[in-house]
Formats: C-alpha cells, structure tokens, sequence
C-alpha cells in the first residue's frame, strides 16, 4: 500500500505520464510543509516559523523550489495533453463538458500555485540578498530566477515576495475550497483509498453470508420446507441503489480522479461495447450526491423513486463485464470496480430473477444436470475413455480404502468439451508419466459454481460449493490440482469463506515445479518455431501466475515472444465472468478478435493458452481470421506432452 | 379470475434412462426432476399475465399428481412465483388416471384458466389437455403459442399451417399449450426461494380411476450404428451392403 500510494506504482504503469505525476505527487508532498508554515505565520504573525529545523528546513525549502518548477513543467505537460492532444481515455459517454472543464480549472489553479510560488521565493531570495542578509532556506531554482531581474532593487524584490505571498496563499484556500466539488478529490481521498483497500487477490469475490445462512437451511432436510427461521424480513440481496453499496464502494468513487486508465483497458469498452467502469464509479457518486441529502432530511427509506441501477447504469452495461479485474489493476487509486458490477448483477438476479436468457439457460443447467452445458453427468468420464492406462476414480480408491495425494479436478470443460478433452488427456498422461498419485471424481464432479457466481447468481453457486465441500469432506481432500483457472480461484479464493480449505495447485505450477526438480525432462517440440502466450486473467491477475507458464515454455521453445498486453497488462479473451455462456452486448468487434489479432501481430506459429475458456476463444478467433491451417492453439499442457512425446 | 397451471415433473434431459420392473417402468435411481419444459412455460406465462394488474388475474396456482417425492419440483414452481399449489397423492398411472385427478381437483376448486403443456417430455402423451377438458365438459384450444388477456376474456393464438389463428373464448376452458408461450421460463429469486417454503401446498387424495393402458414393455432405441468405410477400390461391396443390408436400391 506504501508502494501504491507514495511509491506511485501503480501510476507507473504508463511510465512517461507516471513519471510527471509522480512529480507532482512529490512536489505537493514536499511543498505542503512551506504552505503549512504560511499558515501559521500569517495566523499568528510570525515570519518562517519552521526555520528552527536548520538543515530539514533549507532540504524542505530547496526540495519545494525545485519541485515548484518540476511541478509546473509536469501540469504544463498535463494541460497540453489535455486541451490539445486527444487522448482517447479523456473522452467518453461520461465525459461530460463539465468534467473537461474541472480537469482545465484544477491544472490551471496548480499552474498558478506553482508560479506564485517561485516568485514568492525569488522575491524573497532577491530582496534577502540585496539588503545583504542570507535567505532562510536554500532556493536552488528562484536564486536563478533572481538573476532575470538585474534592475529590480531591494524594494521591487520585496513587493513581488509580499504579492506573491498573498496571491499563493490566497490560491492555497481557493484550492482547498474548490476541491470538494471537484474530481481533484483525489487528493484528499486517494491516499486513505489506498490504505484502505482490499488485500485479498482481485480474483476473490466477497461471500454473501446471508445467502449462505439460506443455503445451509435448504441443504438440511430438517429445515428444507420450514418456514423460515428469521421473521425478520431480510434486506435486499445486491446493489439496486446508493443505499446498498459499502461505505468502501461510496469511498472509492470518491476517489475516482476520472483518469480513465480504467476504461481505456477494459475488453468490453475497447471493443465498443456500453460498459465504462469509470462511468460505473462516476455514477455511483453522482447518484450519491443526488440521494444522500434527501435521505438525510427524509429519513433512510426516502423514496424519489430513481435508482442507480437502470437510471444511471443500465443492465446492457452491467452483462458486458468479463470481470477480468483489468480495471482495477490499472486503477491508480485501488478502486474496484468490479465488486460493485458483481453487486448490482446479484440486484438482478437474486431479486429480479433478470438475466440474458443464455444465462438463465446455464443455471437451470447447473442446477440441473451439475454443468453449464446440456450433458449428464455420466459421461463425465469419456474423455478418459481413449487412454492407454486407466484413470483412477476417486470412489473406486475410496472403496479399496486407498486415498490419492491428489484430487485432479478435470471441470467442466474437460469433460465436455471436445477440443478440452485433449488437454486434460494431455495432462492425464503427464501425471501418469510422472507417477503421481492422483484421482478423479468422475461422475461425481459437479459445477463448482463459478460461472453461476460471476453472473450474480450467488445462491446456485453457493448451493454447488457447499455440496463439494461436502463430498470432498468424505474423501479427506486436502490437496486439489487443476487445469482450469476459473475451478483454481474458486478453490483457492472463495471455497475458504464457505468452510473449504485446501491446498490448491495449479498444474502449471506442478509442471514448472517438476522441471526444476528435474523430474521432467523436456526435449523442445519439432515443428514450433515460435510461440506466444495468452495469460488467462484467472490464472494472471486474480493470482499473479506469470513465470510458470514461461519458464515452462522456455524449455520448450526458444523463441517465446509476447503479445503488446502481456502479464498483468494482458487483455482477456472475452470468456471471462460467464460470457462464455452467453452472446456478447453490441459493439463494434468481439473481445477474441481483438486478442487473437494481437496474438497474430507477433508472428507466431502456435498460441499457447492455459485455460479451455481461452482455448475456445482464440480457436474461434484463429478461425474467424482464417489461419487455424497455419497457426495452431495448443495448451501448455499439450505442449509439454508433445515435447516429452507422450 | 383464477389460472391453474397443471405441472408434471420429468427427467431432466441429460439423464440416462433405464428400466426396472422387467422393463416395465423407468429406474427413478439418480434422476434429477424437473418441471417439464412446456408446463414451465406456461407457468410463466401465466405470472407474465398476473403481474400485469391491468389482466385482473388473482391467482396463479400450480396443480399436480404424484407422491411426496415429487414436492421439490412443486417448490421450484412456488419458487418461480406461483402463489399455491394443490398435489393429488398418487403416482401417475397414464394420461387418463391424470387427467381426472386434475379435473375433479378443478371441479373443486373452480379455475377459469386451465394451462397444460401440449405435451411432457417423458412419455410425450399429449393427451391429458384435452381429455382435462372432455372430462369438464368445457371449451379447449389446442397448440396454443401465445395468451393474452382482452376486455377480460381470453385470447389465444394458434399456429396454423401457413398462418396463425386467434381464438377469443369464455371461461372456463383449458388452453393446452405450445412452445412459443413464452420467450424463455422464468427462473426463481432468491426471495421467491425463501417464500416458497411457507407457501400451501393443498394435498387431495386421489379419486378412484381405472387407468386405460398398461405398459407391456420399454425399449430403447437401437444405439446408433458405426460408420463403416468401404475400400474405394470395392465398389461391389457397397452395392451389396446397400442393397441387402440397408435396402434401399
């Protein structure tokens, strides 16, 4: 949190402009303690109150003269961009003409703070000089300044230092005053924002406790068809209005400085489609501001009726996300953004029973037959059919009284999904390889929820996690290993909040750890002459998964070259958050294409993925470009199979 | 004005069936129920119709035949929004046993709307609507797609060959009900979850009814066979094949 807030890190993230407002940052950090000191002189009448620090006093002094002019190059810099450059991320819906023009007020009042400031010094530096005493603290910058002025005597100097006092502090408390009702917020709000943020990764979502109460009184059969045990009626599941958000969620949108870093990543908002998440935390304030008065002087349910939800955001916006938390990693501030997308889908669901239709379809699958998709639960097992060797079931192990180091979670995909069924075929044969001592589930697996949550239906999610934690209560599951991304952030993130603790390995990170280990032994494939990879935001983001899957290719291939958005920075494929389920909003291009054009712009032969969202994805992307004969989609799990010639 | 929804519960669609009983009746082990899709449907369309105050709808009720077991498809349809529900205790022989179970429960308790799926996706009788109706002595429309409600009467739409037919009729009458009915079955809130569970279900005993069928057998259909491939260089084999085995030349 030090980091973000004072080490800028996050600001960095676009470096040139990062870098002034870093500047900026250190400036107002620094000059801060001379407008302290101006107020308390010019309170009690004293002259240069702090100067009983000696050598601290003349660093302050020196570091705040230099920084005056860093500052001012930087705002200089910062309004240019503004009024004359057209930087796409400081336009949009929300971009109102009054937003335009607070951005222009608070750089000019900056501007005009700065140059008071060097002309009070340089005053001050002139007429201390003149009258032949030293100056108070070292002005490195004004000293100079000084020198622009040969015929100003000692009087001059001392007038500009007196109006140029006046004019700063003047501008001081304009500032403070104006600020309040600008997005220049920021400066008061960022800081405790950053302190204040989450610390869990961005992949977990927030358990919703009264859910799971009703859950756990559904799964008993004692209380099954009881009436409900709480008279009370309960409060409104998800976000419809101001009045449901968390104090953190009201926080964060008072921090928002409108910067748009988050817009201009967001898959759904560069591929043109309604969803901003600044809009969302701009909304959120708006609305705020027009609500929290009229709840204040009417009492709590005031009513106007006008909502958050579909007056300031509608639902087109709210499908539109593929919770891939890019937002919220570019956020500067530590907003997130994504929290309250989720909150306002569980409004929908949980209260309205709204959704898309395709997605209505996925969770009366899932509730049904145990899978987003139309097939029994049976058959769970096919892709296991074709196998040289017999994959051990968990049921099977348990009756003979044996137990597996390890539960292979196979997921849905991977028993459903045709193109899937290779990779965890793949993986299979790699385990078996590698003698590990594993299961399946088989016909027991089930959804673990996960799209089900992301699409705000918490009370199915919670309904298949708190089965499997029963289920792998019974086997005495301790150690869990998987080949989707999705199943692995659940596990490791959300089951833990439900009473599901395991240790949960992603097979990328088995693989990686075996190379090292030198257990796996990697001979390069023939045929591959270069490779790049997609980082699922799953595996990426949500947990910071980013040198397994390199360093295994690395062994693969020697020419491993990366996409423009790679890491943290990468884009996703447009599945996430249960669009894979469903047909995206309207916009002018699907999120797959826009990432398998970046994928074909390194000139690449193979893509490699780590995710069966992704794999269907970028297959369908290679297809739409027509290059499937050319390029391949391989998983890595595919990839080291081929090269150990499994 | 009151609607009945009549709901039966099925195997959801991914199940695997097998027979018992010598292949006389199916093998419940492990199946997941369902309400059947058409039945779901008309469900929703008839708490589209109550919800718009402007139809004068009062009630929407769920009715159903079957034992206890089969109550947790009866919540699901209280979940999704009907206000009560009736269930005749008894397993469902055939249609017409069916049927007059849900017609006396009717006699009793006076509907003026009475939606049925045109079919189940079980046995796929598509008799139960129609002998509901035979049984009551009242109007029926079959394959109906569409159902709004006009100056307080009923208004239906039927695909018809080559169009569409819009039938007006009084109440009572029994609407035996296509897809198309509605858009897509409405799914249960959360809070309707939570209501359902103190919702009434009003349970009758059945009347006595002979059923008309028995059931001599089931049988599945023959699994699909391999394709088989035939050296191009035998061009004789495939008119054999063709001929005798697939006869068709």
């Amino acid at each position: 949190m030090m980091k973000v807030a004072f080490g800028q890190t996050t600001i960095f993230r676009r470096p040139v402009t990062g870098f002034f407002h870093a500047l900026v940052f250190w400036g107002f950090c620094i000059i801060i303690f001379g407008s302290i000191e101006m107020v308390i002189d010019g309170a009690t009448g004293s002259e240069r109150v702090l100067k009983f620090l000696g050598p601290v006093y003349d660093i302050l002094m020196a570091g705040g003269d230099i920084f005056a002019l860093l500052v001012a190059v930087s705002i200089i810099i910062f309004l240019f961009r503004r009024l004359f450059m057209h930087i796409a991320r400081f336009e949009g819906t929300e971009m109102k003409r009054r937003s335009h023009l607070d951005a222009a007020a608070a750089l000019t009042l900056i501007l005009l703070l700065m140059i008071s400031l060097l002309s009070m010094n340089t005053g001050y530096s002139g007429y201390r000089n003149l009258a032949g005493g030293s100056a108070e603290g070292i002005y490195p910058v004004s000293s100079l300044l000084v020198l622009l002025f040969p015929g100003l005597g000692s009087a001059g100097f001392h007038t500009m230092y007196e109006i140029s006092w006046w004019a700063h502090i003047l501008l001081i408390f304009f500032f403070a005053n104006y600020l309040p009702y600008s997005k220049h917020f920021h400066v008061f709000m960022s800081v405790p924002n950053v302190f204040l943020s989450r610390l869990w990764p961005s992949g977990k979502l927030v358990n919703m406790d009264n859910i799971t109460r009703e859950v756990k009184l559904m799964l008993d059969p004692a209380t099954a068809f009881a009436e409900s045990a709480s008279d009370t009626p309960p409060e409104r599941f998800g976000v419809r209005d101001a009045e449901d958000v968390t104090w953190k969620n009201y926080f964060d949108s008072l921090s928002c400085t409108e910067c748009g870093r988050c817009t201009s990543v967001c898959p759904a908002n560069i591929t043109g489609k309604k969803l901003s998440p600044r809009k969302i935390m701009m909304d959120l304030r708006a609305r705020m501001k027009e609500k929290g008065p009229l709840m204040v002087a009417n009492g709590r349910g005031h009513n106007d009726n006008r909502s958050l939800l579909r007056d300031y955001i509608s639902e087109e916006e709210l499908w539109a996300c593929t919770t891939c938390n890019a937002c919220a990693r570019e956020c500067p501030v530590n907003i997130n953004q994504p929290e309250l997308i989720i909150e306002m889908r569980r409004y929908l669901v949980l209260e309205e029973a709204s959704a898309p239709g395709e997605l209505k379809a996925l969770f009366s699958n899932i509730e049904n037959n145990g899978a987003p998709w139309q097939y029994s639960s049976e058959d769970r097992l096919l892709w296991a059919r074709e196998l040289e060797f017999k994959v051990p079931v968990m049921a099977d192990l348990h009756a003979r009284g044996e137990k597996p180091e390890y539960l292979f979670w196979v997921g849905c995909a991977g028993a459903f999904d045709d193109r899937y069924k290779k990779v965890v075929r793949a993986f299979a044969k790699i385990l078996d390889h590698l003698k590990i001592s594993y299961a399946v589930l088989g016909s027991e697996e089930t959804c673990t929820g996960d799209p089900a949550r992301r699409a705000g239906n918490e009370m199915l999610y919670q309904m298949q996690a708190l089965q499997l934690i029963e289920l792998f209560r019974g086997y005495d599951v301790k150690k869990i290993i998987t080949t989707c991304p999705h199943c692995y952030n659940i596990f490791s993130n959300e089951y833990p909040d439900l009473g599901g603790n395991y240790e949960v390995i992603s097979y990328l990170q088995l693989l990686d750890k075996k190379i090292a280990d030198g257990k796996l032994q990697l001979n390069g494939t023939s045929g591959i002459s270069s490779v790049t990879y997609h980082d699922p935001c799953y595996l990426g983001r949500a947990n910071s998964v980013y040198n397994e899957p390199r360093s295994i290719l690395k062994n693969i291939t020697g020419s491993l070259t990366e996409m423009r958005r790679n890491r943290s920075y990468a884009l996703c494929c447009g599945a996430g958050g249960a669009q894979m389920f469903k047909e995206a909003e309207k916009g002018d291009k699907e999120v797959f294409i826009e990432r398998t054009e970046e994928a074909l712009d390194t000139g690449c032969s193979v893509i490699a993925s780590a995710c069966p969202f992704c794999m269907t994805m970028l297959t369908d992307g290679l297809k739409y470009k027509n290059r499937e004969e050319e390029i391949r989609n391989l998983d890595i799990a595919e990839l080291v199979a081929l090269s150990m010639k499994l | 004005m009151k609607i009945l929804v009549c709901i039966s519960n099925v195997p959801d669609t991914t199940t695997k069936i097998r027979f018992a009983e010598g292949n006389k009746a199916i093998d419940t082990t492990g199946i997941q129920w369902v309400i059947n899709p058409w039945d779901e449907l008309s469900l929703t369309r008839a708490l589209e119709l109550r919800d718009d105050p402007s139809n004068g709808i009062k009630s929407v009720t769920v009715a159903h035949v079957g034992k206890a077991d089969s109550e947790p498809t009866i919540r699901k349809a209280l979940a999704i929004g009907a206000d009560d529900a009736v269930r005749v205790n008894a397993g469902s022989s055939d249609a017409y046993f069916v049927a007059l179970q849900l017609a006396e429960v009717i006699r009793k308790e006076q509907f003026d709307i009475i939606m049925c799926g045109i079919e189940s996706s079980d046995f796929n009788g598509s008799a139960v609507g129609g002998m509901i109706a035979e049984s009551l002595g009242t109007g029926s429309v079959s394959a109906v797609s569409g159902l709004t409600i006009s100056n307080n009467q009923p208004v239906m739409t039927r695909e018809i060959d080559g169009g569409r037919e819009v039938v007006a009729m009084t109440t009572p009458l029994v609407a035996i009900v296509q897809k198309g009915i509605a858009k897509e079955p409405r799914i249960a809130a959360m809070r309707g979850i939570m209501m359902a569970r103190s919702k009434q279900i009003r349970v009758y005993e059945p009347v006595p009814v002979e059923p008309l069928t028995e059931v001599q057998v089931f049988e599945k259909p023959a699994p699909r066979a391999a394709c088989r491939f035939i050296d191009p260089d035998n061009p004789a084999q495939l008119i054999d094949l063709l001929q005798n085995e697939a006869k068709v030349i």
